[in-house]
């Protein structure tokens, strides 16, 4: 049996790809995946090994710029789907770590080029002088 | 190896442990499955009894039934994990105590089970963006 795989793609903030060039790119692959273009990528949907091997070509369009997880309900899922006034539960997340994912797209740059994690000093509690400077306005 | 990410639905999170190798275990994945054999009408907001009895292997019956429901998806994927990746502070990861309850319970789960775990801060910065990456691909290729 074959197994469906449902994935969102997610383009970094700092990319130069648009959801536009995403969806176009995978649809002149002409593989046999449901696209879907949205605003932080596109949502792609077909054979596990077929998505697979979609990704994996799409993702030479910016190497560290594209993200992708799977998605547990199907494309256009009416539980989902915005067009059927679907929930999204799971949007606030997405939006959050979209928002960041440039820090991770940088960070992956900086790690190809050789660079290492740096030994930070842990934070420590706000002491009660310094929580009474930022309260009281003098 | 098969490395269990908390928040388990973190994009980042999944994205970097399959890029650098390793099959992440995720709750899409195990909602996905809900969805195409049981059925389910909205998972993971309704369950099955066998989801309700795989919860309480792992909390009492006097638990908030969020955590043992919480926990009758993710405490299989701890069980089956070989490693662990936990990122702290994450700011859409709180709530009421109930998530919070799950969220300390979830590492308690994987501490007990003695598989390496790796703690990472959500980044603020480029710089700790950069540490993270750094962090992650040090720990996965040392799991290999």
């Amino acid at each position: 049996m074959n197994v469906r795989e449902t994935r969102l793609i997610v383009i970094s903030p700092a990319s130069h790809i648009t959801p536009d060039q995403l969806t176009r790119t995978i649809h002149a692959m002409g593989k046999n995946v449901t696209v879907k273009e949205s605003c932080y990528g596109a949502v792609i949907e077909g054979e596990k090994e077929v998505v697979r091997e979609v990704i994996s070509e799409v993702r030479k369009l910016d190497v560290n710029g594209i993200f992708s997880k799977v998605r547990a309900f199907r494309v256009a899922d009416p539980r989902r789907c915005r067009a059927h006034h679907g929930t999204r539960p799971g949007f606030a997340q997405l939006e959050q770590e979209w928002e960041d994912l440039w820090k991770i797209h940088r960070g992956l740059d900086r790690t190809d080029k050789g660079e290492k994690a740096s030994v930070r000093t842990e934070r420590k509690k706000l002491s009660v002088e310094g929580f009474k400077r930022i309260c009281e306005v003098k | 190896m098969k490395i269990f990410i908390d928040p388990p639905n973190s994009l980042i999170l999944y994205d970097l442990v399959e890029r650098f190798g390793h099959e992440p275990l995720s709750t899409m994945a195990a909602i996905q499955e809900k969805i195409d054999r049981t059925e389910i009408d909205m998972p993971p907001m309704n369950v099955s009894l066998e989801d309700v009895m795989k919860g309480l292997k792992y909390a009492g019956i006097e638990v908030p039934s969020g955590v043992r429901g919480r926990l009758a998806v993710w405490g299989p994927m701890i069980e089956d994990a070989e490693a662990a990746i936990i990122m702290e502070d994450c700011p859409y990861s709180f709530g009421c105590v109930g998530c919070h309850r799950t969220n300390l319970m979830v590492r308690y789960l994987i501490k007990r089970k003695g598989i390496p775990v790796l703690d990472v801060n959500y980044p603020n910065d480029e710089d700790e963006g950069k540490d993270i990456v750094a962090k992650i691909k040090e720990f996965l290729e040392g799991l290999k």
